[in-house]
């Protein structure tokens, strides 16, 4: 007894690797018992949760490039949608224009307003057709609300525009229903109403009457709405009438060319004064 | 051995399995990962002896086994990681230098490793690949790995524990 404690101890640590094998090759053997099997099962869900939670800490690490990719996907899903929509806006008002039975489409050139210069004196817009498209100075500029304005100036792909709310434009109007003629023009300030001149206080204009184009224009055909009158206010001898425009400047996206209105003879015979001596 | 010190190694012992189950799994090379619960083995044997680096090698088998879900084999591979281990012991009378001790827990971590794993290898082949492969090749690869790591960690924190 007392040889085999000398050993024991002399050898403990032989022994101890003896014992702790067996027991490993036990578990090897016994690892499909139920205790084990729980054990086992336990330890792989602990094992699963703290993952989970590793796996959670480090996607917070990488959020940076996650939020990087998504801006990416952002940036490129907006550019689409907002392609989209622009093109959605755009068919919208050609159907518009192209829908209203007021007037003949067909001979109109239709244009978008690419540029615009607004201040509350001077306006400009810029429309992306140009002589390439058939447009030449001087032709009007409408939608089908109203007036819009006349072309001044065109290069090969664009034109500039002389809205109505410009201090230099000017144009022939007429009332529809006690058709009082009047030259309307707009002084600046509020972008939505122009004064007429030039209606004698003898007519009988009312209020809300609506104001057309005449024909007595060198450049707009005749019956164009421009505006309803909203204020008369009488003078020593003529009304100063405040018109509201038919036409939402603010709004202006798509426009109509109409056709350049011809009369070189009609030219002619107001600038030429010799031609009255050739009558009798 | 000190109470103070076996509490110490209790921990570490909790720390380098929970390390090495949780996170140095996750970084791999060539299919095989560096082993802290091996240098921690080679560091307890190293500086405590055979019989404890043995028994802590079962101890902590255990802990990975359930973490892992493969206990009998894990403990196997650790009990012999421990005892092979504990062939490097530098007895505390021996006036051996930083140098010596450093060098031998060193060897303690390869020859454990290449052990450790050549036990793994006989029981466990998952990826179908060959005995003499796994053996050899990954048990090599992760030796030299689990080195590295020992490195270290022998620079950062086992510098002061392993002086003359």
């Amino acid at each position: 007894m007392r040889k085999f404690f000398i050993l024991f101890s002399k050898y403990n640590t032989y022994l101890l690797f003896v014992i702790y094998c067996s027991i490993s090759v036990l578990f090897m053997k016994l690892q499909n018992d139920n205790v084990l099997t729980k054990l086992r099962t336990s330890g792989l869900e602990f094992s699963a949760v703290i993952n989970e939670k590793l796996m959670s800490l480090t996607y917070l690490f990488t959020l940076n490039k996650e939020n990087e990719r998504l801006m990416r996907v952002n940036t490129y899903l907006l550019t689409k949608v907002l392609n989209f929509e622009t093109a959605a806006v755009d068919e919208r008002n050609r159907r518009k224009i192209l829908n209203d039975t007021t007037f003949n489409p067909s001979g109109y050139i239709i244009a978008r307003v690419v540029d615009r210069k607004f201040s509350d004196h001077d306006n400009m817009l810029l429309i992306n057709a140009g002589w390439k498209n058939g447009i030449q100075k001087d032709m009007t500029v409408l939608v089908p609300e109203g007036l819009v304005g006349r072309v001044t100036s065109v290069s090969e792909h664009f034109a500039k525009v002389m809205p109505v709310i410009n201090t230099d434009f000017k144009v022939s109007v007429v009332s529809d229903s006690s058709n009082c003629m009047g030259l309307l023009s707009w002084s600046g300030g509020k972008e939505f109403i122009t004064q007429v001149e030039h209606i004698p206080i003898s007519s009988h204009l009312k209020l809300n009457e609506r104001m057309v184009t005449s024909d007595f224009s060198t450049f707009s055909v005749r019956g164009i709405p421009v505006g309803r009158v909203v204020r008369i206010k009488p003078d020593k001898l003529f009304y100063t009438v405040d018109v509201w425009l038919a036409v939402d400047f603010s709004s202006l996206t798509q426009v109509l060319i109409a056709p350049l209105k011809i009369e070189p003879e009609k030219v002619k015979i107001t600038t030429d004064s010799t031609l009255n001596e050739q009558f009798p | 051995m000190t109470k103070a010190f076996s509490f110490s190694l209790i921990i570490l012992c909790i720390a380098s399995a929970l390390f090495q189950e949780f996170g140095l799994t996750r970084l791999t090379f060539f299919n095989v990962s560096p082993d802290a619960v091996t240098v921690f083995l080679g560091f307890l044997a190293v500086s405590a002896g055979q019989r404890a680096s043995t028994s802590f090698g079962f101890a902590v088998g255990i802990l990975t086994g359930i973490l892992s879900g493969n206990m009998g084999l894990n403990m196997l591979s650790r009990t012999v990681e421990g005892f092979i281990a504990g062939y490097f012991h530098i007895p505390e009378d021996s006036h051996a230098t930083a140098k010596q001790k450093t060098r031998r827990f060193f060897s303690a971590v390869v020859i454990a490793g290449f052990c450790g794993n050549a036990v793994i290898a006989a029981g466990y082949n998952p990826l179908g690949l060959s005995p003499a492969y796994r053996v050899v090749v990954l048990g090599l690869l992760e030796s030299f790995i689990t080195l590295i790591l020992a490195v270290i960690l022998h620079w950062l924190f086992l510098k002061k524990s392993l002086v003359d």
